[in-house]
């Protein structure tokens, strides 16, 4: 932990009380919290002290680094990382080989109890040998680097939730942070890759609170998982009127109708991306025309085809949709109830349709 | 064709023809603040990159608030703008990081935005430099 404070070393660089308070109104909407707390936000930075963080990445992609350092650099995720110590990360590290090792040990000596450890990647129990780091089996090495850390934060669906690597048959043995890590907190931030703003708020709220922010059931930090898809699309009131696109080109794709039945997996899906959006806030999949992929959820590689819908509401819901045409609005809410009435059943049935089970619906239609 | 950003990249946007319903919420939000800061003097911020929008929708709210009789610009960790709108005391407010990427964008009902007064922190650093200016010596 670096003893100088955060605020000190933005006013070694120079930086004017405004450009402090800019740098905390952005992280305040970077937490999802409201504008209110900036001032709480500024006062617990003022004498916030700069964590070491160590990176491992085991069975991955490199897709969760590239999601952060892809953001168009400086950004304020780009300050963030300015004012946490990365001592370790193996792809944007200079240090290689032994010097390498030698700075996770360093950093995790001068540290103990009070670093933390992000993981991206799943880690393979079938054999150690199938991904290892400087000879280190990603098990021994995950075991070490977290036996003196204050929480784990899990990057991405393969930490989280053991993502593609575990996808059946799961030739590696792949498991997850939180399978393994029983004595220390572990935060999900699921996404295949996750939004790069929810990485970094995530770390904001350690580097500003000192603690971990609330989760929910599955470890992910309820702020930026709270909600579903679906209920935050803006293309949620065409599903609530029975209005839907059949194919990527027809008439209801063009004119921005729900995508449930091209396979969105938005209804059981949680995450940030209709409000924090990709690429600078400028759009996310579904405004560019496709179905969520369900990707912070356990277990999404194997949950059917992407382009298949994810659950069929039961017979009633023909009915309560063809007369949504019918009779209009009214019927239209009332159709959105009985979904939302039949939802759970069908998710938890986890029964997958093709666009022609619809038939039945586009015959009442 | 070479693109260094992403704004580099013209992109028209569509107005959906559904909207998310936030608008209206937005705007009586910002009624019901201004009420209190004429009747209590208490301000109100709100975070338009924290709620969802459908495509159009936000220029559709900018547009709805026009722009007023002030804009100020800040240069501090890249560019931010202040727009008083057409209503006194409503301000948009929009931060930039320097290579002018969206960071913040918000709504603040207030006389003026807070960050526009000269900080004291910054005041006490100016005298100090100040103080240490020995004239004789230029």
């Amino acid at each position: 932990m670096n003893k100088q404070t955060l605020l000190e070393m933005l006013q070694q660089q120079g930086i004017s009380r405004r450009g402090f308070l800019k740098y905390c109104t952005a992280i305040t909407s970077m937490m999802a919290l409201p504008p209110s707390m900036m001032p709480a936000v500024a006062a617990a930075l003022e004498s916030a002290r700069r964590p070491s963080v160590i990176w491992l990445s085991f069975q991955e992609c490199t897709g969760c680094t590239e999601s952060l350092t892809r953001s168009h650099s400086p950004t304020v995720e780009g300050l963030i990382f300015d004012h946490i110590s990365l001592d370790y990360h193996h792809t944007l590290q200079a240090a290689s080989g032994d010097a390498a090792e030698h700075a996770r040990e360093q950093a995790m000596h001068d540290n103990k109890g009070k670093y933390l450890v992000v993981v991206d990647g799943s880690i393979p129990l079938a054999n150690p040998g199938y991904s290892t780091i400087a000879g280190i089996s990603n098990l021994d090495m995950l075991n070490e680097t977290v036996a003196g850390a204050a929480a784990v934060i899990a990057v991405g669906t393969c930490a989280a939730f053991g993502g593609l690597p575990q996808a059946d048959p799961n030739p590696t043995g792949a498991v997850s942070v939180s399978s393994l890590i029983k004595d220390k907190p572990v935060i999900n931030v699921s996404g295949c890759p996750p939004v790069p703003t929810v990485i970094t708020g995530v770390l904001a709220h350690f580097l500003t609170f000192g603690s971990i922010p609330e989760l929910d059931s599955l470890g992910r930090p309820k702020v930026f998982f709270g909600q579903s898809i679906h209920d935050r699309c803006y293309r949620r009131p065409f599903y609530d009127k029975g209005l839907f696109a059949e194919t990527f080109d027809d008439e209801g794709a063009q004119k921005g109708w729900c995508l449930y039945r091209l396979g969105c997996k938005g209804p059981m899906t949680y995450n940030a991306c209709a409000t924090l959006k990709w690429n600078q806030q400028t759009s996310w999949p579904v405004e560019s025309g496709h179905g969520c992929l369900g990707c912070s959820e356990p277990d999404f590689w194997d949950a059917g085809s992407f382009y298949k819908a994810l659950s069929i509401p039961d017979g009633d819901y023909a009915k309560a949709s063809g007369y949504a045409v019918a009779a209009g609005i009214a019927a239209g809410a009332a159709a959105g109830m009985l979904n939302k009435k039949t939802k759970s059943d069908a998710v938890a049935r986890h029964t997958k349709v093709s666009v022609d089970d619809f038939a039945v619906n586009k015959e009442t239609d | 064709m070479n693109f260094d950003k992403l704004s580099d990249i013209k992109i028209e946007v569509e107005n959906s023809s559904q909207e998310t319903g936030n608008l209206p919420g937005v705007i009586a939000e910002i009624k019901f603040a201004l009420e209190q800061l004429l009747e209590t003097k208490k301000t109100h911020c709100i975070d338009l990159l924290a709620m969802p929008w459908s495509p159009g929708e936000e220029q559709k709210l900018e547009k709805y608030l026009g722009q007023g009789e002030v804009r100020v610009e800040l240069n501090a960790l890249g560019k931010s703008t202040f727009i008083e709108s057409h209503y006194s005391g409503v301000w948009l407010v929009s931060h930039y990081d320097e290579n002018g990427e969206t960071i913040g964008k918000l709504i603040e009902i207030n006389y003026l935005p807070d960050m526009i007064f000269s900080q004291t922190e910054d005041i006490r650093d100016s005298l100090k430099r100040l103080q240490s200016i020995k004239l004789n010596e230029q």
